[in-house]
């Protein structure tokens, strides 16, 4: 349970310096930092998969795309983009309303009792994949149509015109 | 089911059209093949439904009705999309795929029974419309839309599936009869994570309907689209998105309705608000069509603010109506971009002495959007307000009545600039496709005025 409580200390550590970093690429190192926390409860939780899967795609490839765009557009400088006082205003509103939202409906929600769980290995691959290929087959196939679109999209988008 | 797989192999289909060359067989061929899907998706019409695959999807008469008028609306687009495409540039093929593919999105949308397809469906469909949003690439608005569009879609993404996280931390399912027996069973003690869960959700489909105050992006996204692809977003796409929304609250939250009425009222009178407010001031037709968008769409929540079982059938005689005028609206600004390059109001004068047929089809279908008596629009807002008054929100409808009136106003604009406003202009070229479609479109818009019974004991 401590090391529960100081893993989660350090997500929402670090989630807060990937906010208040001023340098793009710190904001990006702090994210990864976040991810690999997260990466740790996923273990502690005993879903295996989830926190591999969590450690190659969002730290490994996610990120490496993050730190390219940001070196594409050169955006290592502490530059932040003009934004009136207006706006950061409205945002914080908007923001800390959710958040009292959120916070209002979690308060009133018990904790139960650490519950045991029925079967300990439901994080595994291989109980995932049984999951997957018979109660979730149909999304699990349809999710097909949605990564041709998004393929076909990208090269037509990234294409050179030859006019 | 045998319509989505129908439409997915088209799509791929068509790919391969491109790929050899054969541009001539597209359009034939897709309209083939949306007919096929039409046929095969209403042949299921009154057959005994239950959901099939481990209850993902479901396609009883609701989910037939919508992806017929889906389907039909699609079709129509297509046939206004000859010559449309291959002026932006040579990837027709891949064009009429990422819309196919978006029609497969929403046939998902329309029939689904799982939380999971739901989020797929919607996937879909929105990322084949960031891509259609920037087709053109030279034009700098339509890159504008394709960013802005992509930008708000992905954040409102993260508040769907937030929301769905929620609702299955609560209830322990993602199957939407398990949701509700979930409400059944537990009447007083329902979490309140399952709260903040419908919240969610509402956030996340107002944002992909456009439902004031979640309206910022359309504006901008539905004026840098290129005009075919603003009719497919604002007809197809609304109706698509509306008709998940109905689909999710009908048959999930129906038991907890006073928790989330008060929200749609708030909306419904917002979207109006602003929609007509906006929409009276401005200048060019295509914006003016924007704002018009989403003052219908605080109509069609009226649907939502009392459930009961005539709710479907109106969102359905609705989107119909808005779907077919829109269609109209959007062929007849296709025509003058094209030809005059300018779709202020200024350039709708004196159309009705060169191009009688055209300016008599747009007027029927500014009737329509307008809510003029003998038009289908008149019935779809007549059975929405029946709807809010059946739930005795009547200060809602005497505001939404007010509301219609301001909408009158601009719409009479246009139809005031092609018949009072003498100007000299040549006459526009109207090819036979675009004929058809005026002229389809336009008189399913008086039957329907007329003898509405056609459709609204359909469902």
């Amino acid at each position: 349970m401590n090391l529960f409580y100081l893993v989660a200390f350090l997500s929402i550590f670090f989630s807060l310096l990937v906010i208040f970093s001023k340098n793009p690429v710190h904001s990006v190192l702090y994210l990864i930092v976040t991810f690999f926390t997260f990466t740790i409860h996923y273990i502690l939780l005993n879903a295996q998969f989830l926190a591999i899967v969590n450690f190659i795609v969002y730290m490994g490839a996610i990120m490496v795309l993050f730190l390219f765009v940001l070196m594409l557009l050169n955006l290592n400088k502490d530059t932040e983009p003009m934004k009136s006082n207006l706006i950061k205003i409205a945002g914080v509103v908007a923001g800390l309303c959710l958040l009292v939202t959120l916070v209002g409906s979690l308060r009133a929600v018990d904790t139960s009792a650490p519950i045991v769980l029925k079967n300990p290995g439901i994080g595994l691959v291989k109980n995932l994949g049984k999951v997957l290929f018979n109660e979730f087959l149909l999304p699990f196939e349809v999710s097909s149509i949605l990564l041709f679109s998004a393929m076909v999209g990208a090269v037509l988008l990234a294409k050179k015109d030859p006019k | 089911m045998s319509a989505l797989i129908t439409i997915s192999l088209l799509a791929i289909l068509v790919l391969y059209l491109g790929l050899f060359k054969a541009k001539q067989a597209l359009l034939p061929v897709t309209l083939i093949g949306l007919l096929a899907a039409l046929g095969l998706a209403v042949s299921q019409w009154d057959t005994f439904a239950e959901p099939i695959y481990s209850g993902m999807m479901l396609f009883d008469k609701y989910a037939v009705a919508f992806s017929a008028i889906t389907i039909i609306s699609t079709l129509l687009i297509f046939l206004l999309s000859k010559d449309y495409f291959e002026r932006i540039s040579e990837n027709v093929a891949e064009y009429y795929a990422v819309i196919l593919f978006a029609l497969a999105g929403i046939i998902v949308m329309v029939s689904f029974h799982n939380l999971t397809m739901l989020f797929i469906g919607i996937e879909i469909m929105s990322v084949s419309l960031y891509i259609l949003a920037g087709i053109k690439k030279k034009d700098f608005a339509s890159n504008e839309a394709a960013l802005k569009y992509f930008l708000m879609g992905a954040f409102s993404t993260g508040f769907l599936l937030f929301g769905v996280a929620l609702l299955y931390g609560a209830t322990g399912s993602f199957d939407l009869e398990a949701i509700r027996s979930y409400i059944i069973q537990n009447p007083q003690q329902v979490s309140p994570i399952f709260y903040a869960g419908i919240l969610l959700m509402i956030i996340g489909l107002s944002f992909k309907v456009g439902a004031a105050p979640f309206h910022f992006w359309a504006p901008d996204v539905y004026e840098g689209s290129p005009a075919l692809v603003t009719a497919f977003m604002s007809t197809v796409v609304k109706t698509a998105g509306f008709a998940a929304f109905l689909r999710l609250f009908m048959v999930c939250f129906s038991p907890v309705q006073s928790f989330w009425i008060p929200i749609f009222v708030t909306f419904a009178a917002l979207s109006l608000l602003v929609g007509n407010v906006t929409a009276v001031y401005q200048q060019h037709f295509k914006r003016m069509l924007a704002y018009s968008s989403i003052s219908h769409v605080g109509y069609m929540l009226f649907a939502m603010i009392s459930l009961n079982s005539e709710s479907d059938s109106s969102v359905f005689v609705y989107a119909a109506a808005y779907s077919v005028a829109s269609i109209i609206a959007f062929a007849v600004l296709i025509v003058l971009q094209r030809q005059v390059g300018n779709d202020s109001f200024d350039s709708f004068n004196g159309i009705s002495k060169k191009n009688p047929f055209l300016a008599f089809t747009l007027t029927i279908a500014m009737l329509s959007l307008a809510g003029i008596p003998l038009t289908a629009g008149f019935i779809g807002k007549l059975m929405m307000f029946s709807r809010a008054l059946a739930g005795y929100h009547i200060y809602l409808t005497v505001f939404a009545v007010l509301n219609a009136l301001v909408g009158i106003f601009y719409y009479f604009r246009v139809i005031i600039a092609m018949y009072f406003r003498p100007a000299e202009r040549n006459e526009l070229v109207v090819s036979p496709l675009f004929k058809f479609v005026l002229a389809v479109s336009a008189i399913a818009t008086v039957i329907l005025g007329i003898y509405p019974d056609l459709i609204t004991r359909l469902i």
